[in-house]
C-alpha cells in the first residue's frame, strides 16, 4: 500500500468513528488492510486486573515521559428502564463484555474500556449506596454555569489507538457482530438489558484536533497546530501532572476497587483564544505568566517533559496582582496532594453535534475531589481580590462552556454488570432468605 | 439544575432601531469593516478616535436585578489587554457584526464590573455561536460594556440569549440582592442596515488630539457615568491622576456596608476616565497612608460595586487625618478591552500621591 492510500484511510477511520454505526465500520474494514490487534485472552476475568480503571500499566510512554492517551474514543450512554436488574440481565451484560475482551487485547493498540453507573442507576434499589462511595447528583459548579444533568443509568467508555476497534467492540455489544477480530462473539449485548440514548465519541493525541478542526467554535483558517494534542494548541496530561492510579481508587466498602467517574460536556469556543489572544497571552493563561514572559513553552509543550514546572509560576493572587491574568495550571497547584493532582484527567476532544468540544472525563476516590478541583479552576479568590475577571484573564474560563455534568461509579470489575446499591447489603440479604 | 425558564419581557424599543450620534455619514460602508487607518503618532492617553459608530438596538429586556440592551454595529478593530500589554484585534473576514449586550443594574445603573454575561445565538433553534464571553470594554461612546466582533453565516434573524450569573459578594444595598439573569432577543442581520448605521467622521485636526468624544445619548439605556466629585458620599479629600486615569479620593466615616464597622473609616478610591467620567473598573490598587513619616496603613484596595459610590476601590482604614500622605499604586490597569481612543490610556500607570 502506498503511503497516500494508508493517509486516506487514516482520514477516513477519523471520521467513521464520529459517525458510527455497522455501516461505516464495514466501509472502514473495505477500505485497506486490517489492522493487526492481537487477541485478548481466553478468560479475560482471569487474566485482567480487579480494577476497570487500571489502563496505566496497559499503556506505552511518550518519548516525554507521558501515559499515552488511546487516540480514539467511544461513549455510549445507556437507559436500563424502570424497575431493578435480574440475574439473567447481569449475565447477558457480563457475558457481551467478556466477549468484545476476548477479541481484543488490553493494551492501546487493542481495547480499553469501563462501565460505569450514575446515581439515577442507584436509585431504583430499596438499600443506599454504601458510605464508602462518594456519588452525589451532578450540580453547578460555578456561578456562571448552568448544566443539564447528564442522567443515563450507565455509560460505556471505550477507547483504542484504532479507531476501527472502538467501533467494532460498539457494535459488538449493541449484538450487531457475531465475530470480531476472529473471535466467534456470544449471543448476548448490551442491549439485553439496555436501550442506548446516543453516541458520544472524540479522540486526543498529536495530530487529531488538527484535522478535525472544521467545526464549530475554531476559526475557519485551521489555526490549531498540527502537532497539538488537543484543541486548545498545549499538552495538558503531563505525568507530574497525574495522580496514580491508587490515589483515585475507592479503598474500601463492597465497591473498594473502584472508582468516581465525573463526565462534562463541555463546549469551546476558541475564536477569542486563536483570533484576539497572542501566544504570550494563550501561555499565560494557560500556565501562568511566569512560563509566558520567559518563553517557558515551546510549540504544544514537548519540552517540558513529564513536568510543566508549575513550581517556577508565583502564587496565583500574586499574579492576579501584578500580571493582571492567572493560569489555568497555576491556579490548581494548591489542590496537589503528595505533589498530584487528586483528579486523574482521561479526557478528550470531540466534534459531536459539529461543534469542538471536549469529554472531560475524570477518574477520583471521591467526586468531592473533582468539586474541589473545579473550584479551584474557578479562581473566585483571585477574581475577588485583583483585577482577575469571573472569567476574563481567569486561567481558560473564558473560553470553555459546561452543558452538561454527570457523576458515574466505576464499580470494580467484579461488580460491572448492573451491581446492587449496596452488595454487601445485597449478599446479606440472599443469606437471610437461604 | 436548570431553572425554570424565565422568560424576560421585552421593553417597548422597537427592534432594530436606529439609535445613537446623530450625524452625517462619513462615508458609505460597502463590506461592513472598512476602517479608516489609526491615527498616527497616538499620544499615551486618552484621544479623539478617527470616528464614531452609531448602533442598532436589538431589544431590551429586564430579569432579575438586571437589565440589557443588546446592541450591535458593523465588526471593528479593538485590542484586548493582559496586563499592560495590549493585543489589536483586527476584524475577521468572515465577522459580521459587533454585539454589545449592555448589561446594567435596573435600580443603580450599575454595570457590573464582577460578572461576565455570556452569549448564545442560534438561528431556527441550531446553534451559531456558543458559549460566547464577550470582553469586558471601554468605549468613548459607551463607557464600560461588554462586546465582541462574532462571525453569522447570513443574514437574517437570529434568537441571541444573554446570561448573567451570579456577582461577587463585594456588594453592597441592592446591588447584593441582583441575581442571575437571563435575556432573550431577536435581531435582523442585514447588511444593508448596517451600512445605514452612523458612522461620523471626526475632522482631521481634531483625531489624535488629547480628548474624547461624548457619551451617546440613548433612550432608556442608562450609560453610567462615575459620580461627580460633589455628589460622592462622604468626605472628599480631592483627586490625583495616574496614567491619565482621574482617582477620585473619598473618606467614609461608616464602614458598615464594607463587611466593617459602622464606627469604623472607609477610604474609597474611584478612578474615571477624564472627559467622559466613566468608572474604570478590573484594576489591582493597593494604597499606602502615612503620618508624620509613619505608615498608617499599607495594604490591597478592593474592587466594590455600591450604588452611591459605584464601582471603586477600597479598604477599611485606622484614621484618617488632614495632612495624612497617600500613594496609590498601580499593580494591574484596568482589564477592560479598549476601543479607539483608548488604547494608549490606562496603561502604564506610576504611583499616584496625594495630601489629604
Amino acid at each position: 500500500m502506498s503511503d497516500s492510500h494508508g493517509i486516506d484511510r487514516r482520514e477516513f477511520v477519523k471520521s467513521a468513528v464520529a459517525i458510527g454505526g455497522a455501516a461505516a465500520l464495514s466501509a472502514c474494514l473495505n477500505r485497506g488492510p486490517e489492522i493487526d490487534v492481537p487477541r485478548g485472552p481466553e478468560e479475560p476475568d482471569a487474566a485482567f486486573p480487579a480494577r476497570q480503571h487500571a489502563w496505566n500499566e496497559f499503556l506505552p510512554t511518550t518519548d516525554e515521559g507521558n501515559n499515552h492517551h488511546p487516540r480514539h474514543r467511544v461513549l455510549l450512554p445507556l437507559d436500563y428502564g424502570e424497575g431493578t436488574p435480574t440475574d439473567a440481565e447481569r449475565e447477558a451484560v457480563e457475558t457481551a463484555l467478556a466477549g468484545v475482551e476476548r477479541a481484543y487485547e488490553r493494551s492501546a493498540a487493542g481495547l480499553l474500556l469501563t462501565v460505569s453507573y450514575s446515581p439515577y442507576y442507584f436509585d431504583r434499589f430499596d438499600a443506599d449506596l454504601p458510605e464508602s462511595v462518594d456519588l452525589p447528583e451532578p450540580r453547578a459548579l460555578a456561578s456562571f454555569e448552568n448544566p443539564n444533568p447528564d442522567d443515563p443509568d450507565a455509560i460505556v467508555h471505550l477507547a483504542s489507538d484504532y479507531g476501527e476497534v472502538v467501533m467494532g467492540a460498539e457494535e459488538t455489544l449493541k449484538g450487531e457482530i457475531d465475530e470480531l477480530n476472529g473471535v466467534s462473539q456470544p449471543d448476548a449485548a448490551l442491549t439485553d438489558a439496555f436501550s442506548i440514548r446516543e453516541r458520544r465519541t472524540g479522540f486526543i493525541g498529536d495530530g487529531l484536533p488538527a484535522e478535525n478542526q472544521d467545526v464549530d467554535g475554531v476559526p475557519d483558517d485551521g489555526p490549531v497546530p498540527e502537532d497539538a494534542p488537543l484543541y486548545m494548541g498545549f499538552e495538558s496530561a503531563y505525568e507530574g501532572n497525574q495522580p496514580t492510579e491508587d490515589r483515585v481508587t475507592i479503598q474500601e466498602g463492597p465497591f473498594a476497587g473502584g472508582t468516581t467517574q465525573q463526565l462534562s460536556t463541555l463546549t469551546l469556543n476558541l475564536n477569542q483564544w486563536y483570533e484576539q489572544d497572542t501566544r504570550k497571552q494563550r501561555v499565560a493563561k494557560m500556565f501562568c505568566p511566569h512560563h509566558a514572559n520567559n518563553d517557558v513553552v515551546e510549540d504544544a509543550g514537548e519540552n517540558l517533559g513529564t513536568d510543566p514546572r508549575m513550581d517556577d509560576c508565583a502564587d496565583p493572587m500574586d499574579s492576579a496582582r501584578s500580571d493582571g491574568v492567572v493560569g489555568h495550571g497555576q491556579k490548581m497547584v494548591d489542590v496537589r496532594e503528595d505533589d498530584a493532582p487528586i483528579i486523574l484527567r482521561r479526557d478528550f476532544d470531540s466534534t459531536d453535534q459539529g461543534r469542538a468540544g471536549v469529554h472531560f472525563l475524570s477518574l477520583q476516590r471521591e467526586i468531592a475531589d473533582f468539586v474541589t478541583t473545579r473550584e479551584a479552576m474557578n479562581g473566585e479568590e483571585v477574581d475577588r481580590n485583583s483585577a482577575v475577571g469571573q472569567r476574563t484573564n481567569n486561567g481558560i474560563l473564558q473560553y470553555i462552556n459546561t452543558v452538561r455534568r454527570g457523576n458515574f461509579l466505576v464499580p470494580p470489575r467484579s461488580l460491572r454488570a448492573l451491581p446492587p446499591a449496596n452488595p454487601e447489603a445485597a449478599e446479606d440479604a440472599e443469606v437471610a432468605h437461604a | 439544575m436548570r431553572r425554570p425558564s424565565r422568560r424576560s419581557f421585552l421593553a417597548g424599543i422597537g427592534a432594530a432601531g436606529a439609535v445613537g450620534t446623530a450625524g452625517c455619514l462619513g462615508f458609505e460602508l460597502q463590506s461592513g469593516n472598512r476602517e479608516p487607518p489609526l491615527v498616527e503618532n497616538r499620544p499615551d492617553g486618552v484621544y479623539y478616535p478617527t470616528h464614531t459608530e452609531g448602533m442598532l438596538m436589538g431589544g431590551m429586556a429586564s430579569d432579575g436585578g438586571y437589565s440589557c440592551a443588546l446592541t450591535y454595529s458593523y465588526p471593528h478593530r479593538f485590542w484586548t489587554i493582559t496586563g499592560s500589554d495590549t493585543t489589536q484585534v483586527e476584524v475577521g473576514s468572515d465577522d459580521a457584526l459587533h454585539l454589545m449586550p449592555f448589561v446594567w443594574h435596573s435600580e443603580t445603573g450599575v454595570v457590573p464590573s464582577d460578572v461576565n454575561p455570556s452569549v448564545e445565538v442560534t438561528r431556527d433553534g441550531e446553534s451559531v455561536v456558543s458559549g460566547l464571553n464577550p470582553w469586558a470594554m471601554l468605549s468613548q461612546n459607551m463607557g464600560f460594556h461588554f462586546g465582541d466582533n462574532v462571525e453569522l453565516p447570513e443574514q437574517g434573524e437570529y434568537d441571541v440569549t444573554v446570561t448573567v450569573g451570579e456577582g461577587s459578594s463585594r456588594r453592597t444595598g441592592s446591588l447584593a440582592e441582583a441575581g442571575s439573569a437571563e435575556f432573550e432577543f431577536t435581531i435582523d442581520y442585514q447588511r444593508s442596515e448596517l451600512q445605514e448605521v452612523p458612522f461620523t467622521d471626526i475632522p482631521e485636526a481634531k483625531q489624535g488630539s488629547l480628548g474624547a468624544v461624548k457619551p451617546m445619548e440613548m433612550d432608556m439605556v442608562p450609560i453610567r457615568q462615575a459620580p461627580a466629585v460633589e455628589d460622592l458620599p462622604g468626605t472628599s479629600h480631592g483627586r490625583t491622576e495616574s496614567g491619565d486615569a482621574v482617582m477620585a479620593v473619598q473618606r467614609l466615616d461608616d464602614a458598615a456596608r464594607f463587611e466593617a464597622g459602622e464606627d469604623q473609616q472607609y477610604l474609597a478610591v474611584s478612578p474615571r476616565t477624564p472627559y467622559n467620567r466613566f468608572p474604570l473598573p478590573l484594576m489591582s490598587l493597593s494604597a499606602t497612608l502615612s503620618r508624620d513619616g509613619e505608615t498608617v496603613f499599607d495594604d490591597y484596595l478592593y474592587e466594590w460595586l455600591d450604588p452611591d459610590l459605584g464601582v471603586h476601590y477600597g479598604a477599611v482604614v485606622d484614621g484618617v487625618a488632614s495632612g495624612d500622605e497617600l500613594t496609590i499604586s498601580v499593580g494591574t490597569p484596568p482589564a477592560v478591552s479598549r476601543h479607539e481612543g483608548y488604547e494608549t490610556a490606562f496603561r502604564n500607570m506610576p504611583d499616584a500621591t496625594l495630601t489629604l
